[in-house]
């Protein structure tokens, strides 16, 4: 079993409704975005293209951020996710500068949407599960796999950009889009082997 | 330049670029980080040529400013008291870092005791110091290998990264004896110190002129890393830190000494501008980090 993620750039335009749903999910400080959305222009006028880009941790199979974290923090599961055990991060950002997906965030202090007014509700139970000095990331909404539920992005997307599955099993979703339409990962060169894949657009 | 009161802001504004610049390790708390970094590479070169040299008041020097950079890399850490979790050597060069700093740290003091009892000569204390140097010897090589191995940016993604960070640990150990001249002298070292300051010194500017001349022919990430050491955000850092305080002022009294010998004072300034160029050998690097590019020919 290892999981991974097809997102068809064909049917991305750029909504940001997983980058709002995994705040939602995961009830992220400021600044903290476990999927985000790049949206660059590419090209000279008059042919020019806007290029939405959606990211997120690509649950590397042999992720650079696992090698060089000094603690053993980061770990992968035999589900293929890479995830980070926060009791043990020692928040030297190692392995923000290793990641090559930008993908890390490191939470220096507590932080509120509204300032200084302090957190609301949603916050003050949401940001309990986030302690500071330690780095964090996207787990694929780990939690949610494990109930059989898709990760929040995916059920989130109105154009059904996003596909989750077993990268293992030949037959799954997953791999048939990633047959079909000739899906690459971001940054094949750098031999991480990353679990998402896209379609191109 | 835009200037941010809010670290968000700028973190946002960070994601618009085309190539992110990293500012964990340099910004903030991250400066804290470049001074260990400078902090550790002087105190083990001083320890290799004050103990080599036996010169008792450099050695006492090295290890404490090897101990000041262990506190600055405490001090960065989101976790300082997780400190002793970092004990992955296998694939981690930060945890190659922390024992390398650990043996030398233990080593080293045991030594300097010996010194002190009038043991300095037996073969136990020969031992202590050799694993002392080793220590020193993984100081000096870790940190380079560090930012080397981080093929997330490109500019660093170099195997000339280390030797750059050794030649001017090496460079540093010598400019922090020559601090010492003006109040204690170094004895019969005092010509074979200031040669190898000059030397090193020499070889780190070639060191750099490689380094930036093989980047600027590199990826589009490493090209923009050059472009802001040369002519952008870091040029300030690059051109008034490393080259005019921290190379140009060296070689010249240097050079000025090798024609017509110098007082011990301006020798003194020499060790003392090649520390200021060393602190920015270390932050121009860091600052000029810039991610992987994610969309080709996107603006």
């Amino acid at each position: 079993m290892r999981y991974g993620m097809v997102i068809d750039l064909k049917r991305c335009f750029g909504c940001y409704g997983c980058q709002v749903s995994c705040k939602a999910e995961h009830a992220t400080p400021p600044g903290v975005f476990f999927a985000r959305v790049v949206k660059r222009e590419s090209g000279t006028y008059p042919n020019v293209r806007k290029v939405f880009l959606p990211m997120l941790c690509m649950h590397c199979e042999t992720p650079p951020c696992e090698a060089v974290c000094p603690t053993g923090a980061t770990f992968k599961r035999p589900d293929g996710i890479v995830d980070i055990d926060r009791e043990i991060c020692v928040g030297c950002r190692y392995c923000m500068q290793a990641c090559p997906y930008e993908a890390r965030y490191f939470h220096a202090k507590e932080r509120f949407y509204f300032g200084a007014q302090g957190p609301t509700e949603y916050e003050a139970v949401g940001y309990a599960q986030h302690p500071t000095g330690v780095v964090m990331k996207c787990n694929f909404c780990a939690h949610r796999l494990e109930r059989g539920e898709k990760p929040s992005c995916v059920m989130t997307c109105p154009t059904n950009a996003r596909t989750v599955g077993d990268l293992d099993d030949p037959h799954s979703e997953v791999n048939r889009l990633i047959k079909e339409r000739g899906g690459e990962p971001l940054h094949p060169e750098l031999g991480t082997g990353p679990s998402v894949y896209y379609l191109p657009a | 330049m835009r200037v941010f009161t809010d670290p968000f802001d700028r973190l946002l504004d960070d994601m618009q670029e085309t190539a992110r610049p990293q500012r964990e390790w340099v910004d903030g708390r991250g400066l804290l980080l470049i001074t260990g970094h400078f902090l550790s590479g002087v105190g083990a070169g001083g320890w290799a040529f004050a103990s080599a040299l036996g010169f008792f008041p450099g050695e006492v020097a090295s290890v404490a400013i090897v101990a000041a950079s262990a506190l600055a890399h405490l001090l960065f850490l989101g976790r300082p008291e997780r400190f002793w979790r970092m004990i992955k050597i296998r694939t981690s060069w930060v945890g190659r870092g922390f024992m390398g700093l650990t043996l030398f740290m233990a080593a080293s003091v045991v030594y300097l005791a010996l010194r002190v009892a009038g043991l300095g000569d037996t073969t136990g204390a020969v031992a202590v110091w050799g694993l002392s140097l080793a220590g020193a010897a993984v100081i000096m090589l870790y940190k380079g290998n560090v930012y080397a191995v981080c093929r997330a940016i490109p500019f660093w993604n170099s195997s000339l990264l280390p030797v750059l960070y050794v030649a001017y640990a090496l460079r540093g150990g010598t400019a922090l004896l020559l601090l010492f001249l003006p109040w204690t002298g170094l004895g019969t070292a005092h010509g074979l110190v200031e040669v190898l300051e000059l030397w090193i010194g020499l070889s780190a500017g070639v060191c750099i002129l490689f380094y930036l001349t093989i980047m600027a022919s590199s990826s589009v990430g490493a090209r923009r890393s050059v472009e802001d050491l040369l002519r952008g955000r870091v040029a300030a850092a690059f051109y008034g830190g490393v080259i005019a305080v921290g190379f140009v002022i060296p070689v010249a009294i240097g050079l000025l000494n090798a024609v017509t010998p110098v007082s011990l004072g301006a020798l003194a300034v020499v060790g003392a501008a090649s520390l200021v160029g060393d602190f920015y050998v270390k932050y121009a690097i860091a600052k000029a980090g810039r991610y992987l590019p994610h969309v080709h020919g996107a603006r």
